[in-house]
């Protein structure tokens, strides 16, 4: 068997070790845009705020595809897909034949169009280099300008911020990681980073930047000026589909898998950023752009591929973020799209807590936490599972919850019942 | 190979496991010379409450395969084949809580530790007490619990001991003294359910 995987971060990762360990004999090759041993993308900004260091972001050693026994094709890019020969084509020329294939490549930055990107200092944070080119520019910048709200954005600005760069976020919105959070959790997360010094403009866009060489200024669409020694668009990802012929491939936003994270071409699969599969708590076909949802995939399609059947229930959109004294926990349908759904929500001021959660038919669907987030992950479970909650919705929003409510009946007091005369 | 079990039906709430615990991970390894020390050593069982107020001794069930393992991103958590444990490795861990929407259970928590640079804040659960272990101690929780909700024993040994519990009560001609396997603690449980449903009735 020839499988190839098309990828090296972590949905490419965990596919390529679970193949081996199901197929020891196969033959794998990677093809993997990236030069660096695989890494892990979402600690890059804590390079950028000076934390870690690039040699804390490696996830497995330099040996690891000589380990696996993976032939690995580096620093080259598949241009070509050919699914009905069976081959694809990288920008070395190089063609390669696939019993199995995996097309693992992530996600690209969202363009933006606005005059005078070809100036230096415009930045995109997606790879290792990126924040090493960023890093490598900071010399002397005194404010920089982040467009967009989301979690790149979010991180791009708290992580300048933490480098005593002052910072500008434009955000849609009117609060950063609307994506993720609801209007209240939002607004305690504005507060924060505003008290500790970020600044905030809503609504406009930028239409220009302006400069000599490198970027000073920004222009939007309001005809303001912000004055700025280097950008950082933050305005999403897409998936990187661009190699695939679509008339052979069916893609969507992502491309199209199904249970088994098969495309709609047999004996080829797609996990992680590019992927689109099936959102459990939205119950709709769904790109869920996170960490732990390309490993989940990653996994899966590396069985389906060495030949163990293993369906994928769907994906579940979840993230945590720690903000200056703030840690917020989300997951799964925050902000409910109509009234048929059941919603509870909690503060404690004195405590500096807020909990909501969001049912649909007695299930949980949705939930956001300020702080006091142990929880979270049992309560992401529970939405994740599709159960019906076993308990009062409003038991869960009690600062005492814990995993023990969920089973009121199964211990214990059936023994006791019948013991305890 | 042994391993603390849970029996959460004996737990009387006491929450000793929390502080042997605590005191078990501490440089002195005393209660009263942990309460003195910085960071201040916390536990890592919690012992929680049900629905009846009844306790409930949550501890890592060192899942295989552990969903925080594969939440973690820096690569932080893995696992001691030879123990069956999960562990944390402090210098790894960047203390961004992935694991937190991981745990199914909750038993995760993050502060400052012993094993931690100074003034780093990690994540922090059960490592079985393998310190102790390796002196031949058993885990702490397990060796201060009275009421026996947190046992060191061979899994398959307990296996039997519920079988045969199970088996004694449904045997014709078993004796009424048989069936209770801790009487007074289900008698406690047994009032705790009743008080929490009197409270309820009242108007
Ligand atoms: C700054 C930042 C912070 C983040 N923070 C979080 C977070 O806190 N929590 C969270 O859950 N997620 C976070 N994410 C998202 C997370 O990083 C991604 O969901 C995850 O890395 C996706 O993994 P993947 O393997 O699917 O794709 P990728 O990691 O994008 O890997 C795909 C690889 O394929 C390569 N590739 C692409 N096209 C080709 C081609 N044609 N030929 C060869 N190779 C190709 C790419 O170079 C890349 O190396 C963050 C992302 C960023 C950028």
């Amino acid at each position: 068997m020839r499988y190839v995987v098309i990828g090296n971060g972590i949905a490419g990762v965990h596919a390529l070790e679970t193949i081996r360990k199901l197929d020891p004999n196969g033959s794998i090759t990677l093809v993997a845009g990236e030069t660096f041993p695989p890494y892990c993308r979402p600690m890059i900004s804590l390079v950028l705020d000076g934390s870690l260091t690039e040699e804390d972001l490696p996830v497995r050693g330099p040996d690891f595809y000589e380990a696996l026994g993976v032939e690995a094709f580096v620093g080259e890019h598949v241009v070509d897909l050919d699914a009905e020969r069976r081959v694809l084509t990288t920008d070395r020329n190089r063609n390669i034949l696939f019993d199995r294939l995996l097309i693992a490549s992530g996600a690209n930055p969202r363009r933006i169009k606005a005059q005078g990107l070809e100036l230096g200092r415009i930045f995109f944070m997606r790879n290792q280099m990126h924040v090493r080119d960023m890093i490598a520019s900071l010399d002397g910048v005194e404010e920089a300008l982040v467009l967009g709200g989301g979690l790149v954005g979010f991180k791009a600005a708290y992580s300048l911020m933490k480098r005593g760069v002052r910072v500008t976020m434009l955000i849609r919105s009117g609060y950063p990681l609307s994506m993720q959070v609801d209007a209240h959790a939002g607004s305690m997360i504005l507060d924060e980073l505003v008290k500790n010094g970020l600044t905030v403009r809503v609504g406009a866009e930028v239409i220009a930047f302006e400069g000599n060489g490198f970027v000073r200024a920004a222009h939007l669409e309001d005809g303001s000026t912000i004055s700025c020694g280097m950008v950082v668009i933050g305005k999403g990802v897409r998936p990187a589909t661009s190699f695939l012929r679509t008339q052979q491939i069916a893609v969507d936003l992502g491309v199209l898998v199904d249970e088994r994270l098969q495309t709609s071409v047999p004996g080829i699969f797609a996990a992680g950023d590019v992927a689109e599969h099936y959102d459990v708590a939205r119950k709709s076909r769904w790109v869920n752009a996170i960490w732990p949802v390309a490993v989940e995939q990653g996994r899966v399609a590396g069985m389906n591929m060495a030949g163990r059947d293993v369906s994928y229930k769907g994906s579940l959109s979840r993230n945590v973020i720690r903000i200056f004294d703030l840690d917020v926990l989300t997951g799964g349908l925050v902000n409910p799209p109509d009234d048929s759904y059941l919603v509870l929500t909690r503060m404690d001021p004195r405590r500096r807590t807020y909990r909501k959660l969001v049912f649909r038919d007695g299930r949980l669907v949705g939930l956001v936490m300020v702080n006091e987030i142990e929880q979270g992950g049992v309560l992401l479970s529970l939405i994740h599972g599709g159960h019906t909650l076993p308990i009062e919705g409003e038991a869960v929003l009690e600062p005492s919850f814990n995993v023990a409510r969920l089973f009121p009946h199964q211990r214990g007091f059936l023994q006791a019942r019948r013991t305890g005369k | 190979m042994k391993k603390v079990i849970v029996h959460p039906e004996r737990c009387v709430g006491c929450m000793q496991c929390m502080a042997a615990c605590a005191a078990a991970h501490s440089r002195s390894k005393s209660v009263h010379g942990a309460v003195l020390e910085f960071p201040i050593p916390k536990p890592r069982i919690h012992v929680g409450s049900g629905i009846y107020g009844e306790g409930f001794p949550n501890r890592c069930r060192h899942c295989d395969p552990a969903p925080c393992m594969l939440a973690c991103l820096p690569g932080a958590i893995y696992r001691d084949d030879s123990m069956e444990t999960v562990l944390i490795d402090p210098f790894r861990c960047i203390n961004c809580a992935s694991c937190a929407m991981a745990c199914p259970f909750g038993v995760i928590r993050y502060h400052e530790d012993r094993a931690a640079p100074p003034g780093k804040c990690i994540a922090v659960k059960c490592d079985n007490c393998l310190e102790r272990q390796l002196q031949g101690l058993i885990p702490a929780c397990a060796e201060v619990c009275k009421s026996g909700a947190l046992r060191f024993e061979e899994p398959a040994a307990d296996l039997k001991d519920k079988t045969d519990e199970i088996a004694r009560r449904i045997s014709l001609g078993a004796v009424e003294g048989d069936f209770a396997h801790a009487p007074a603690l289900a008698l406690l449980n047994a009032f705790k359910r009743a008080q929490r449903e009197v409270n309820e009735r009242r108007p």
